[in-house]
């Protein structure tokens, strides 16, 4: 053995690094598959993109609104062919639903300013129905100045549906300090049909805006 | 042709090294399955810092113990080892695998199988390679791990849909130290070579296995 690498100290090299390229080219490979082609490091940015690809249609679990009454999730984004700006909260929140809660004011503001409560309406789904009964909605509605034509807020009917309902938006929800939870937050664009198809950041209410618009005035006219 | 050689455990270094692999690999696998679980599932600290620490460990202390001494043929100067090391540990410093690895048993099972893999791939590169390929992966991979982790205990985005914010920045400052600890091991490890500039470690050796 030692003898051989003696008699030739290339003895193995093509070898090595025929092996290290076939090494390298696969973990490049596992790496480019695992992130989108190279685009999306964060399950965020995957989940975006992902929806952005394939739209997808929520999901059809019971919601209940603050005066108790309760329908379908489908049913209420389908009902009237307006295009939906969705996000996720629990309305003990005090730190980033406090954000989003801002956004979705601003939101709101500029819907009525520009008189689109015909074709964009804003929807709150709170992800804690243990706590969120319709009397906390009712109070966290009237703590954001939600209007009912525009700004919907409902709670899950059953606890048992809250891991499907966050699972099919991929939306984690984590324990954080003083009993609160901290989630990826986003804005929903849940169009025509009840069919999610995009999701912005917290930053980007004017392109939510606009795309809602530009959505809701594409959608075929609803049967007279 | 340098096949699997038998266990050096008859040696008392070979044993040590042999318990050593076991109870690492124990402890690590304990982290991913309950009651430990909730501790990797709630703590990026917990999860980046002590279990895949702990399985690159094992994998480690399993190739001093089960590998054989001498070197193997299709890894010469180390670089298949170093090389497959350094892949392994970058796929699992992407963000979106640790989520993965929290939410998916399958991938956290490809990450105790990976990482392990990774530690006993890496003592084997870094037993046979010279001191430039040393230089090369370790000034790739300690300065990414730094990288990492200043980026995130730095930003103020949360990287992991897993973990709070809170959790992401001890993680992030954690992995800058252990980039540090392993830097500062790394240095320790060459002492005799350096102190011995006759030792050919300057050079690239063919002759070297």
């Amino acid at each position: 053995m030692q003898t051989a690498a003696l008699a030739n100290p290339l003895r193995g090299l093509p070898g090595t690094f025929a092996l290290c390229l076939a090494v390298l080219a696969s973990g490049l490979a596992a790496i480019y598959q695992a992130t989108a082609g190279g685009t999306a490091f964060t399950t965020e940015t995957l989940r975006r993109t992902a929806i952005a690809q394939a739209p997808m249609a929520v999901p059809d679990f019971g919601v209940v609104d603050a005066h108790g009454r309760t329908q379908a999730l489908r049913q209420l984004v389908g009902q009237d062919g307006r295009v939906w700006i969705v996000d996720f909260v629990y309305t003990r929140c005090t730190t980033l639903c406090l954000a989003l809660g801002t956004v979705f004011q601003q939101l709101q503001a500029q819907i009525v300013a520009q008189g689109l409560q015909q074709q964009v309406g804003l929807l709150s789904i709170s992800f804690d129905p243990l706590q969120d009964q319709p009397p906390a909605l009712a109070e966290y509605a009237a703590r954001m100045r939600m209007q009912a034509d525009v700004w919907q807020l409902v709670s899950l009917r059953s606890e048992a549906d809250r891991r499907g309902l966050l699972d099919s938006f991929g939306i984690m929800v984590v324990p954080a300090p003083l009993g609160e939870f901290e989630h990826n937050a986003a804005l929903h664009i849940v169009g025509p049909q009840g069919r999610l198809v995009r999701i912005l950041g917290l930053g980007e209410g004017a392109e939510a805006l606009d795309l809602a618009r530009t959505l809701a005035a594409a959608r075929p006219l609803p049967a007279p | 042709m340098a096949t699997l050689a038998p266990p050096n455990t008859a040696e008392p270094a070979g044993r040590v090294s042999a318990l050593a692999a076991g109870l690492t690999a124990l402890v690590a696998v304990a982290l991913s399955v309950p009651p430990l679980r909730p501790l990797i599932e709630q703590s990026m600290v917990w999860h980046m810092l002590v279990q895949m620490p702990l399985l690159v460990l094992a994998g480690w202390w399993a190739a001093t113990a089960w590998a054989p001494q001498e070197g193997l043929r299709w890894n010469r100067f180390g670089l298949t080892g170093l090389m497959l090391a350094q892949c392994i540990t970058a796929y699992w410093m992407i963000p979106a695998m640790i989520d993965r690895a929290v939410v998916m048993p399958s991938a956290d099972a490809a990450k105790i199988a990976s990482l392990a893999l990774a530690g006993f791939a890496l003592r084997l590169g870094l037993r046979q390679a010279p001191l430039a390929a040393q230089l090369f992966f370790v000034g790739y991979g300690l300065p990414m791990l730094i990288w990492l982790g200043w980026y995130m205990a730095s930003t103020d985005l949360r990287l992991c849909n897993a973990y709070s914010l809170e959790s992401q920045l001890r993680a992030g400052w954690g992995l800058v130290g252990l980039a540090g600890a392993l830097g500062l091991g790394w240095v320790v490890s060459l002492r005799h070579l350096l102190a011995d500039p006759g030792s050919g470690v300057f050079e690239i050796d063919l002759q070297r296995r």
